[in-house]
This record gives structure tokens, sequence and C-alpha cells, in this order.
């Protein structure tokens, strides 16, 4: 499937911004099943500086600066992305149940392995515990193929928790979203990841967008208005599998991946430090174009 | 005891120097004997005799508080900084087994070296199971965006320290290695001055190596990896700021080594390169010599709550347009979970063991290792694997066994955090305690730093004792005791002078194109603080004489004159309400506990004890630029600020005693700072502050004393005082004998050039040194300062006599008056204006706020 993705952050500043610093991740990564055609940032005021690179998790960094007074800050970011169906259906009750897989996690030392092994580790936003794991035992019964496993605990958050976009913050903790059952899909990418950390598997954090105007006889997705987050685990094997508990499904066409990282923190998609701007308003917007296959 | 020494020789030393049976002294052998290279020492000890030896320490210590050298202790409720202590006896290591020590250091930085160069690089002891993921990963000091940023030579640990201590053994194990930020080399450079001021024959027959050269080395070390294309690379020394531990050490280094001092906010990123924000301008910067922990250092990349970084520092780094001495994220090296692997990875890299040993190092990480340090966790020492507040090294064998248990249950709970080491006796060193020498455990930390031919390791380093006997922790922050470390020449070495340091003189004469702007500021209010120190002294003096003083004249008019002084007091102080409150009858009648106030409340805003501690607070964020003699009276202030803190129920006479101490070491301040410092634009800042002070304090008072019309009387005692006030009682007699005559008054005290206490003075070099001010010389009409200065300067030398005495019908002497406030309005924008053409005042950054996914 072919879009065309356009991003468009704004900020209003009450007083004037002199100077500011700048780091996005917004230009969306070359992955197996993605291929990005054309990609750009639009920078207002025009930036003083402006570099990229790829950052720790081979994510796409623009780095820049703004050294016009300005108060107001627009970024833009438009790309044409190419994202090939993963093939067929996936056999869930299939493939190595999920114990073995915690354990050949940390006995293979290959660098796939090695790679994946970091997702396992705590990381600022989501840390194992024991409320998390006591959450996740349900989905992990001794034995259940890993796969299985975790489709059961994306249900799970699906039907046990409610998409309530005026509940958390980013500061809110993951104890917080688990007690009240809401939040919104950061939330609920950070709750499975941490379900998963808490079980010893490996599970990563994954930012991307999706379709905005569902094909003819489809409902929209949940989470088209701005950028959009569902998580990933790890499957010796077959590799990274996607998961978006926002919409109880596996992504097949309509996701396309920004970058990924152990948690938010790590894809921030706009950061900054600014000298000035007194009080903001912030203005998001995503639309997501399907131009056809 | 004072014989002790001399008992050597007949009784054996056990007598006088009792070692713990089975431990190791550095001092003595196991039969009780004196060790070779100790012996020449002690000999001349012994001659010195115990309280020669005492009063020596003594004198270290008064040299030592004298230079400022200070540690701050954080949570130290009884003040910000303490001195550094030294005990008199050094650590003596022979020339052989030096030897020995330094090529094990050196083997030990070229490992950590590669160790660090291979964790930000292609990470094979990661791949190769040398080094575990779990480990590395969730150390805190790996900072994923620094990853693959390297310095462009063949050493990415560029200044490097370890502890040090001797084994049962007899060996010198590491404990510790710091790669971060080390601390202490400036230390230990003071510790040497002292010592060979307090033990100049000792030292020179002892045949010390020297320190210089290891000064000179980290010079060319910090220039060699300055970016390829930099002739000559400008370095900074960056600090967190006056409030960290260790600050005196980074004035101390930054001023020997010629670096100017600077915090995060004077430097910013400009075009992918970094800056000095200096009086002239913006200046590169091409090194950093770092002092600030390394997660704190960028804002926008790093933690986004530090105020102690430069955002965008990241970012020059990874272009390779900066270079960080030690880069960020060395701090992974400190991670004592990685000793447990360094056998290993010696053998990858060098194929051979270290020579130096390391305590056996278990990482609970691993199932094998974790069940053997929970099975032996009384025996071991528990430490985490990362720093941080409350992160500090237990004991197991000072745990009860409820507190084994629940630190089982912690290490069970994230094994990976944790690892367990063995705990080694360590050796004993002599230390000087009242009254004779006793055995102190001991350790000695040692630095290196890379120039391109390899690490040159410090001959010698700071030696720091604990604090209690058999106290086996030793930390600073715990108290210990430092001591010289002497390693002994075989012969005598060419004594390279340890003064190649410039003076700070010399340092600020030839930074002045680079004075950090923040510099500049301060250095603007230590001199306001000072003079305004001095004239809130003066006017309390007289005051409080005027209080206690005889009134030969008649009570009404005594009294009036005596209310008019203590208004003013209020006034220049601005303590309001105070004696100007509209009730203040009473508090005018018994004035001593509100004068009480003004002087000694230090938490009152414009008290003199207030004010002080501006003066030592402000100069001591510029330490760097003082001379040691400047700093020297400093230290006095400070002291006699102290000083009043120990008044049981203070009075009057105490603040009087106190205010004629304080005077003499404010004059001898401005002194060193008018006689010492070289005219660059550093003084500029601190005289136009001090004028500017003065200035706005005379005409404070003459404000509230004088445009009103009184009786003669009454104008005779305010005359007086205020003459006195102003010190020019005296030049006034000389001039005009004892006739009180407003006229002569305002003559002397307002437009007289020639009297430095006058304001045509002040305002006349006000003229001078604003026209020298750095300005872009291209514009050619004057600088907003200029024109202000200019027309203070030339209303005093337009006024006239005639006018300004004149009295108008209600009772006032209206153009003294308004001359006098537009002069005050002058020389407040006057103020206003260097504070915004020359000082910093943007506002903090802040993050930019976060978007969300949803």
């Amino acid at each position: 499937m072919h879009y065309r993705v356009i991003h468009k952050t704004e900020y209003d500043y009450s007083e004037s911004v002199g100077l500011s610093y700048n780091e996005a991740r917004l230009l969306p990564r070359f992955t197996a099943n993605q291929f990005c055609h054309a990609t750009g940032l639009v920078i207002e005021p025009l930036p003083a500086d402006y570099r990229e690179h790829e950052d720790f998790f081979g994510n796409r960094v623009a780095y820049f600066s703004l050294r016009e007074p300005h108060q107001r800050f627009v970024v833009t970011s438009t790309s044409e992305v190419q994202v090939v169906s993963q093939a067929g259906q996936l056999n869930l009750s299939q493939g190595t149940d999920w114990e073995s897989v915690r354990l050949l996690l940390r006995q293979q030392r290959d660098p796939l392995t090695l790679e994946a092994l970091q997702y396992a580790l705590d990381s600022p936003f989501v840390s194992a515990n024991a409320e998390l794991a006591a959450y996740a035992q349900l989905s992990f019964p001794p034995g259940r193929p890993l796969l299985e496993a975790v489709h059961n605990l994306m249900e799970r958050i699906h039907t046990d928790f409610t998409y309530d976009p005026n509940f958390t913050t980013l500061a809110t903790p993951l104890s917080t979203v688990l007690a009240h059952r809401r939040g919104v899909c950061q939330d609920f990418a950070h709750l499975a990841i941490g379900c998963l950390r808490s079980q010893g598997l490996a599970a990563r954090y994954v930012s991307g967008y999706i379709e905005t105007l569902p094909p003819p006889g489809k409902e929209k997705l949940v989470g088209s208005d701005a950028s959009h987050a569902w998580f990933s685990v790890y499957v010796p094997e077959l590799g990274w599998m996607d998961f978006d508990p926002t919409n109880n499904q596996i992504p097949v066409d309509q996701h396309i991946i920004v970058g990924w990282g152990r948690d938010y923190g790590d894809v921030n998609p706009l950061k900054g430090v600014i000298f000035g701007g007194g009080e903001h308003e912030l203005n998001v917007s995503v639309d997501v174009r399907n131009l056809g296959s | 005891m004072t014989t002790v020494l001399s008992e050597i020789k007949q009784n054996g030393p056990d007598q006088w120097y009792p070692v713990p049976p089975g431990s190791y002294d550095e001092m003595l052998n196991g039969d009780g004997q004196i060790r070779p290279h100790w012996e020449y020492a002690i000999r001349a000890l012994r001659t010195l005799g115990m309280p020669e030896l005492e009063r020596r320490g003594a004198e270290a210590a008064k040299l030592l508080r004298e230079n400022g050298v200070t540690y701050n202790v954080y949570g130290d409720p009884a003040g910000q900084s303490r001195p550094w202590q030294l005990d008199p006896v050094p650590l003596l290591v022979s020339s052989e087994e030096w030897g020995g020590i330094e090529s094990g250091l050196q083997e030990r930085a070229e490992l950590l070296n590669l160790i660090l160069a291979d964790i930000y690089g292609p990470r094979e002891l990661v791949r190769k199971g040398l080094l575990p993921l779990e480990l590395l990963y969730n150390h805190g000091g790996f900072l994923r965006a620094c990853d693959q940023i390297a310095l462009s030579g063949k050493h990415q640990l560029v200044v490097y320290a370890a502890d040090l201590a001797r084994g049962p053994d007899e060996r010198m194990w590491v404990l510790s290695d710091r790669t971060q930020a080390p601390s202490g080399a400036g230390y230990a450079l003071e510790n040497r001055v002292a010592m060979t001021r307090v033990l100049p024959s000792l030292f020179r027959d002892s045949h010390v190596h020297r320190l210089a050269l290891f000064f000179q080395s980290l010079r060319s070390g910090l220039n060699a990896i300055a970016p390829a294309t930099v002739e000559n690379p400008r370095v900074v020394v960056l600090t967190p700021g006056p409030l960290n531990e260790t600050f005196f050490e980074h004035a101390y280094l930054a001023s020997y080594l010629g670096y100017p001092l600077v915090q995060g906010d004077d430097l910013t990123v400009r075009d992918g390169y970094l800056w000095l924000k200096s009086l002239n301008g913006l200046e590169r910067v091409d090194v950093i010599l770092r002092r600030v922990d390394d997660d704190f250092c960028d804002p926008l990349e790093l933690r986004e709550d530090s105020r102690l970084g430069v955002p965008g520092l990241v970012e020059v780094a990874r272009r390779g347009n900066v270079a960080i001495a030690n880069p960020l994220g060395s701090s992974v090296l400190e991670n004592p979970g990685l000793l447990a692997f360094l056998p290993g990875i010696a053998e990858h890299f060098l194929g051979r063991p270290l020579r130096l040993p390391t305590a056996a190092t278990w990482w609970c990480g691993q199932p094998k290792e974790l069940d053997y340090v929970l099975a032996n966790l009384d025996k071991l020492v528990i430490k985490p694997t990362d720093r941080g507040p409350g992160l500090s090294p237990v004991f197991g064998h000072l745990l009860s066994r409820q507190e084994l248990a629940d630190w089982r249950d912690r290490i069970r709970l994230r094994p990976a955090f944790y690892v367990g080491q063995e705990q080694e006796g360590f050796s004993t060193v002599p230390s000087l305690v009242p009254g004779g020498l006793e055995p102190r455990h001991a350790v000695l930390r040692s630095f290196l730093v890379a120039r391109a031919d390899g690490y040159v390791v410090m001959p010698g380093g700071l030696t720091r004792s604990a604090p209690h006997k058999d106290e086996m922790l030793v930390s600073n922050q715990a108290g210990s005791i430092s001591k010289d470390t002497w390693v002994l020449a075989s012969e005598p070495e060419k004594p390279i002078e340890l003064v190649t340091r410039p003076t700070p003189e010399q340092v600020a004469a030839s930074l002045s194109g680079a004075l950090p702007s923040r510099a500049a500021d301060n250095l603007f209010w230590v001199g306001r603080y000072a003079e305004r120190a001095e004239s809130t002294i003066r006017l309390l003096r007289s005051a409080i004489k005027k209080l206690y003083g005889d009134p030969d004249h008649s009570a009404n008019e005594y009294t009036e004159s005596l209310h008019c002084l203590l208004r003013a007091v209020t006034q220049l102080t601005g303590t309001l309400p105070g004696f100007l409150a509209e009730d203040a009858q009473a508090l005018l009648r018994e004035p001593e506990a509100e004068l009480l106030s003004v002087a000694l409340d230090e938490t009152r805003i414009g008290s003199l004890a207030n004010t002080l501690r501006c003066l030592v607070q402000t100069g001591y964020a510029v330490r760097d630029l003082w001379s040691s003699d400047t700093w020297r009276v400093m230290e006095e202030l400070e002291e006699h600020l102290l000083g009043t803190k120990r008044y049981v129920q203070p009075n009057l006479w105490q603040v009087q005693d106190l205010m004629d101490q304080l005077i003499t070491s404010l004059a001898a301040f401005s002194g060193m700072a008018m006689e010492n410092m070289t005219r660059g634009n550093g003084w500029l800042f601190l005289d136009i502050g001090r004028r500017l002070e003065r200035g706005t304090s005379l005409l404070s008072l003459l404000r509230t004393t004088l445009p009103q019309q009184r009786t003669e009387a009454v104008e005779t005692l305010l005359i007086e005082a205020l003459l006195d006030t102003s010190d020019n009682l005296i030049c006034y007699r000389q001039h005009y004998r004892n006739n009180m005559e407003l006229s002569a008054f305002l003559e002397l005290l307002l437009l007289d050039e020639n009297n430095p206490r006058s304001l045509a003075y002040q305002t006349a070099r006000l003229q001078e040194h604003v026209s020298k001010l750095p300005r872009d010389k291209t514009i050619g009409r004057l600088s907003l300062e200029q024109r202000l200065a200019l027309e203070a300067s030339s209303a005093l030398r337009l006024a006239g006599m005639e006018e300004l005495t004149a009295v108008a019908e209600s009772g006032t002497r209206q153009n003294l008056d308004q001359l006098l406030a537009r002069l005050n309005y002058l020389l407040v924008a006057l103020s206003n204006a260097v504070t915004a053409a020359y000082f910093r005042h943007e506002s903090a950054p802040q993050p930019l706020a976060p978007l969300r996914t949803t």
C-alpha cells in the first residue's frame, strides 16, 4: 500500500522565542516491509542549522536550531511510504512457547538475539514489576506458544482498558494506567511492553501512523489524528512481530512506522529546548492518504 | 608524648606507634623495624620533635585555609564549604615500587581506554560475550545519545584516576576507577605547595618527584585532542558552579592551567560549533575539561531537567567540532560490575592479565555468581552497579541478621544491579593525631593523563586517611584527612619550577578578550557589595557613636541629628521599614535592637551580614580570578562573619569591634584590587561597581539629611557626622577647621574631583571607565553608558554653590534636592545600562512541551 503522510506540529507562544534547539524523529525509517520514497521536513522559521543522523536504534533524527525570534514554530513532515503487506495469516498457535523464548534470549549470542535482548531490560518509562507480571500472568500459562500469549495479552488490554484521551498525560506512571484501566495508545503500548518484560521477554515501542480514512466498508481506526504507537515483540526465527492493542489488531498494511525504541522516550517525535516563549498553544494534525497499491 | 619520637631507638617503635598485629603498615615492617625508605624522613621528624611537627601541621592548615582550599559537603548545615584537612606526615613510596605502580596504572588506563572506545564504537566485547549486555545497557552511564561519537586521536579516556590501597599480600590493589571527571589533582597540588612551605628542608633532602610535569602533560594532552583544524585551541574548564563539592578545585585548576572557568550557560551552540559568551562577543571553544557529570551536559539529548549543561553540546561533539575530556558517557567505566570481567577483557585486548590486582568481584546478574554472593553476603562488600544518591557500598560484616536478609531480598529482586566484592584489609599509614602518631587506613588516588605517546602518571597523588582508627571507609564526604604523597627519587631530581603557574592577574590579562560575561557580572557585584559593606559600616559606626556619645549640645538638637542618622541607616541599607516606618518613634527612642539586626541578621536583605555574605559568595564564584593574597582577605571576611555566630548575646560594643576589623579587611581588599589587578576588563567592571555603589550610597545619605533645612546647630551636628561617615572629617578640619559649613561641606563631598570620596570623583572615574569598555567601534557616537556618565559628571561640574545652598520658601534646598535626584537617576540608569549591555540576562531555557501520541 502506498501512503502520503503529512504530519504538522504547530506551537504558538505568548512570548517570543529567541533561540531553540530541537531534535525531530519524524522521518520514517526503512524496514523490511516499508520503503520511503520521499520524505522531508519543512520548518518555520528557517533553521540556522540543520543536520540528520541515525540514532542508537537506527531511527532517523533531524537536529536543528532556530535563531530567528519567533512566536510561531511549525514543523511539517511529509513522507511518501510504500508498505508491503506482511505475507499471509500467522498461525498463532504454532511456534515456540514463551518460556523457551525467554531462555533463548539469554543464552543465544547471535547478533539478532543480542540486539533483541536490550528490549527485555527496563527502560526509563517502562520497568517490569510485580503488578505488571500479575496482570500478564493470565495470558502466559506454562507452555503456551509465544504469539498466542501475546495476542491474548493484546486482546485483554483492548477489552479491559478504556480509550480515554483525557485521563493520562506523559507523566502518568504505568501503575496509574493499570489501576484505572484507561489511557491512550502510548499507555497501552507501554503497558504491553511492561507485561512482556515482566515475563522476561523482549518488547519494543513503535511510533508511527495509521491510515486516516478507512477503505470503504472498514471502520476508522483509533489514533489516526496524531502520531500513533503500538508495540513489537521479538520472536526467534520470525523476528519482530507488531501488535496494536489500541485497535486490537496485528498490523498488516495500514500502519506506517516512523521509528522504534525501548519506550516513548527513545522516539519522541519532537524534542526541544527553547529560550523564552512563555505560555504556548500546541496543535498537531496528521493526514495519512492512501495513494493506492 | 613530647619525647615519643626520641624514644624510637630506645624503646622500639611499638611503644609509640602501635601497629595492630597481622596488618601491613607502610612505615614499619613485620618486625617493628622502620622500612628503609622511611628512615630518613622519620629521623628528620624526630629531630623536629612532636610539638614542632604539630605546629607545622597547624601552619599547613592555616596556609590551606587562607588559600581557600575547601571541600563542599552536601547537606552540611554548618556551612557550604569546609576547610581541607592536611596531615603533615606524608605517605612515602620508594622509587623502585613506584616504577611498578606506574606501569601497572598505565596498562590499566590503556585497557580502560580500549573498553571505552569499544563501548561507544563496535561493541565487540558484548558480541564476543566478554561483557554482558545487561551489565552495560542497564548502567545509567551508558549514554545512547553518545553512541559512535569518538575523539580523533587514539585515546578516548583522556584523564583517569585510580584509588589504590595495599592489600594483605603487600601488593598495591586498585579499589576503584574514576573515569568521568576525576577530582583531586588540584588538591594534591595544593597539598604539595603547603608541604614545601612547612617542611622545606625535609622535602628538599628527601628527593621527592615533582608534580609540575604532570600538569604540563595535562595541558599538552588537552591540546592534542582538539579538533584537527584548530591551531591554538581554546580550552575551558566546565564547572557545575560554586555549590559543587569540588568547586575550589575547578577554580584552582582553571587558574593554574590558564583556562577560563565556565558554567553551562556561559557557553552556547551556534552553527554546529561551541562558543564562549565573552565580553567581546562569542569566542570559539575547542576543548572542554569537564567537571559536570555527563548526563547533565546537554538538556536536549541527555537529561532534559539539567540546568548545568549546554543545549546542543552532544551534536557539536558528534560533528567533531569540540573535544570533551573525558568524553560524554565515560562514567560507564565506573560500573563496579565491570571489574568482574576485566580479567577476560585484559586477556582479549592485551593478551595478559593486568599487573595491578583488583578485589575479586562477582556480578549478581549471573546465576552462579548470584548464589555465591547471597551465600557469602556477611563477608562481602555490596555495591550497586550505578552511582547515585543513596547508592553507597555496604559492608556485609557490619549488617545484622535481619539486615542481611533484607539485602538478600533486595538483591534477588534486581540481581543485575548489584555486585559483591571481596573485602580486603588494607595497610595503615602513620597519621598525626593529637599527641602522637597513629596507624590509619589510607587510600591513594593517582592521576593519569593521555598524551599522544601514552599515559603520563602523576608521580605522587592524593592520599586520604580514615577519620578514625580502624575505620575502613575513606571518603571526602565522610570527612577523611588528606596527605601529600612523596615518591622518592633514587637521586636528586633536577628542580623543575613547580610554580610555572601564571599569576591570576596574568591569566586575567591574557583572557581579557575571553572574560566570560558571567565573570564580569560577578566582578561588578563584588565591587558593589564591597563598597556597600564599607558604607554600611561607616554609617553604622557614626550612628552608634552618636548614640553613645556625649551630648554637649541641647538634647533636642542632639536627638534630631541622631534620628536623622538612624533614618539614613534604614535608607542606605534598604532595610525598610526600620527607622522610616510611620510609627518609628519607639524604635527611634530605643534603636539598639534594630541596629543589631541591621548589622548582624544575615537573613535580612540589606543588613551588613547579608551584604558580606553576598560579597563572599559572589567573590567565590570568580575564585579563579583572585590572587592568593586577595583571596586571603576574602577568607578573613568570611571568618569575621562566622565569628558573629558565636556571639551569645550580641551587643553594639561587640558590633563596633567587629566593624573595626571588617573595615580593615575591606580596605585591604580594595587595596589589593587597586594595586594588584591588571587594568583589564575584569578590573574595569569591579571598579565600575565600586564607583556606582559609592556614588549612590553618598547620594542616599545626602538626600536624607541635607535638602530639608534645619537649625544651624542640628546641621552642624549632621555635617560632622556625615564627614565622619565618609572618612572626611580630618581632611575637612585641615581645610576648614571646625566651622561646619554647608557650602564647604558640599564643596568637599560633592564637587571636589580630587577627593576620592566625593561624588564628582566617582562620576569622573565612571566616565573614564565606560569609555574603555569593549564596544562596537564603528558606531560614531557615544554609547548610552557614556552619555549617562557624561551627564552626571557635567551636572556636578556646572553646579554653582549659591544655587545649591539656596533655601526656598518651603524651607527646602530645592536646587540641591533636584540635582541629587537627577544624579541618583543617572547612576541607577548607568548601572542598568551596563547590565543590559554586558551581562547575560536571557531567560533560562525550558523544554519544549512534549507531543503525545494517541
